[in-house]
């Protein structure tokens, strides 16, 4: 058999056993090449996925594992994330000696993820699903003399593992009605004896996943972790949960909700337009009145999972599509811009070594002349998530918006137009709380010294920077790629 | 016994964890009621796969048991933690994040 199609993955996970084995070998001192031969092995995986572009279905193990468009591009979004962390980290964890450990953790969750993109059966997305959100519980909680982390690291893990509960018990009841965990298999089964919606046991079940994916997806109801989470998690951490983490919640909806629900046939519209709705007016109604970034990040990267699950409310190619190219255009923007919180907590704890709170508002005033780079991605960042050209945020909401106003056009569906209105509504609204951070760090007067930004930092956000600006300027290839992945998915 | 008999069971055990979830406030109790939700979705899975005729359900009991014990090593690995720093598990002590 040939595994070539799998080689990130088999690469990642070997970097991570030999980073575990050299940790005990190499002392404290020289620890830090850990970050950069990380950052060497996922850069390899980059060039190799874009090398083999978006392939052909190809499946391994028993059918269990599938390579196919939509699984190179979460693929690529989870190794993009996870390169910019690690840069990142190298300056974050920079004196840590548990630094190996650490390393060895954020490969495994992303390989963990790599494995839910392109599960093709129900046991290798539980397994990889889990894979993933157990490494992010320890890296929530790994400045172990942190009480707000360790704080965060049990919310997130009791939480976690309640949803990860309710989502193998959806599986289970899944697996009773049609007796195979094989995806495919259960959409013919589905297909075949064309169970109806009344089926309850199958409502029951459709329930249960979407808890359990809505969990790590940050959709209202299923939200109260993430803005402690990302709060207390270091800030690197909050960069992996909030850019890797949730879309792995939506990669999984993707890949089970939405052809379930294509089997299905049942009229879950409402209930998905209601949930999408509710999630983005109450991301952004709640970030208005933070004072701390990093909650404030968490709550409107909780109002964009609202914007990226309206893909599920039209299902059509088109919206899908638009709802790839946000989650990978907000992967970009909201991995640069805690990593642009981290610098303004470095440069806090510069001047102060017992500051507390070094993400209020309060110390991002005259950010412009104290950590210029630093305030201009921010900036940057902050546009693109409010969706203003041209950015990746803008090109994602665009083709999400525009297929739902496509579906709109149809008289039995005019209703959609109310819910794009309210979308672009909460869009305009998101700009208020955005705009505030800029006027501080632009208008309001510094009180420090100019600091030097440390190299590591610089490199991740400019990195960053480029992928957003490089999607708002020449989208196609990538509009294509979301395109091709849609297809798969055979709406 | 039939698959209804079980599959009541499980969803007894079910309710029991998620009740406890919400009502507890010690740390280990509430590890102790992530496992009676992961254990009732384990006898479910195990009934199917007798029901089913089949070894699938069975197969995928064996892996969600070995991910369920490295969950709750994880789970008292930060709950240690955690009282080394504040000399308590109960999670009313523990609310420093807040809006």
């Amino acid at each position: 058999m040939n595994f070539t199609l799998l080689a990130p993955e088999i690469l990642l996970t070997i970097l991570a056993f030999v980073i575990i084995l050299m940790g005990l070998l190499v002392n404290n001192k020289s620890k830090n090449m850990f970050g950069y031969l990380s950052a060497a092995g996922l850069l390899a995986c980059i060039v190799y996925v874009l090398g083999n572009g978006m392939t052909d279905k190809t499946s391994y193990f028993y059918d269990s594992l599938v390579v196919d468009p939509l699984s190179q591009i979460f693929k690529l979004i989870f190794i993009i994330v996870s390169l910019i962390v690690v840069i990142a980290s190298i300056e974050y964890f920079k004196n840590d000696r548990n630094q190996d450990e650490y390393y060895v953790l954020l490969l495994l969750s992303t390989v963990g993820m790599m494995v839910v993109a392109s599960a093709n059966d129900l046991i290798s997305l539980f397994v990889g699903f889990e894979l993933a959100s157990m490494s992010t519980y320890v890296l929530a909680g790994f400045e172990k003399k942190n009480p707000a982390s360790l704080e965060a690291a049990l919310k997130y893990f009791i939480i976690g593992s309640l949803s990860s509960a309710l989502m193998l018990f959806g599986m289970s009841l899944v697996y009773g009605m049609t007796g195979t965990t094989n995806i495919p298999a259960i959409i013919d089964y589905f297909n075949v004896t064309h169970l109806s919606a009344e089926s309850s046991l199958g409502i029951l079940a459709m329930i249960f996943l979407i808890a359990g994916f809505g969990f790590k997806m940050a959709i209202v109801p299923f939200h109260m972790w993430a803005p402690d989470t990302y709060e207390g998690s270091p800030s690197v951490v909050s960069a992996l949960l909030a850019a890797g983490s949730k879309k792995m919640g939506f990669v999984a909806a993707f890949r089970v909700l939405i052809l379930a629900l294509v089997a299905i046939k049942v009229d879950i519209q409402y209930t998905f337009a209601i949930l999408a709705i509710l999630t983005m007016t109450y991301g952004n109604v709640v970030a208005i009145s933070q004072r701390s970034i990093k909650r404030m990040l968490a709550y409107s990267s909780i109002a964009q999972a609202g914007y990226i699950s309206l893909a599920f409310v039209v299902m059509t190619q088109m919206s899908i599509a638009g709802g790839i190219l946000l989650a990978l255009g907000h992967a970009l923007m909201k991995a640069g811009a805690f990593i642009a919180v981290a610098v303004v907590g470095y440069m806090v704890l510069n001047d102060n070594k017992n500051a507390k709170n070094s993400d209020d508002i309060g110390n991002f005033a005259g950010l412009g002349k104290r950590a210029p780079i630093t305030a201009f991605a921010l900036f940057i960042f902050f546009l693109a998530l409010a969706g203003i050209p041209p950015s990746a945020g803008f090109i994602g909401k665009f083709v999400l918006f525009y297929s739902i106003t496509v579906e709109a056009l149809t008289p039995a569906t005019s209703w959609l137009l109310i819910v794009v209105i309210i979308a672009i509504l909460n869009s305009a609204l998101s700009i208020y709380y955005y705009a505030r951070v800029i006027r501080y760090m632009y208008v309001l007067p510094s009180n420090g010294e100019k600091i030097k930004e440390p190299g590591p930092y610089v490199v991740a956000m400019v990195l960053a920077v480029i992928g957003t600006i490089g999607i708002g300027l020449y989208p196609e290839p990538f509009v294509q790629m979301a395109i091709n992945a849609a297809h798969v998915l055979g709406v | 016994m039939s698959l209804y008999s079980y599959l009541l069971i499980s969803i007894i055990i079910f309710t029991i964890g998620v009740y406890g979830i919400i009502t507890q406030r010690s740390g280990i109790k509430i590890l102790m009621c992530i496992e009676l939700l992961l254990n009732s979705a384990n006898l479910n899975l195990v009934a199917f796969s007798s029901y089913n005729g089949n070894a699938t359900g069975q197969v995928f009991a064996i892996f969600s048991i070995a991910i369920a014990a490295a969950e709750a090593a994880i789970g008292f690995a930060i709950l240690v933690a955690l009282f080394r720093l504040k000399d308590t598990i109960n999670l009313d002590n523990i609310n420093i994040l807040r809006w």
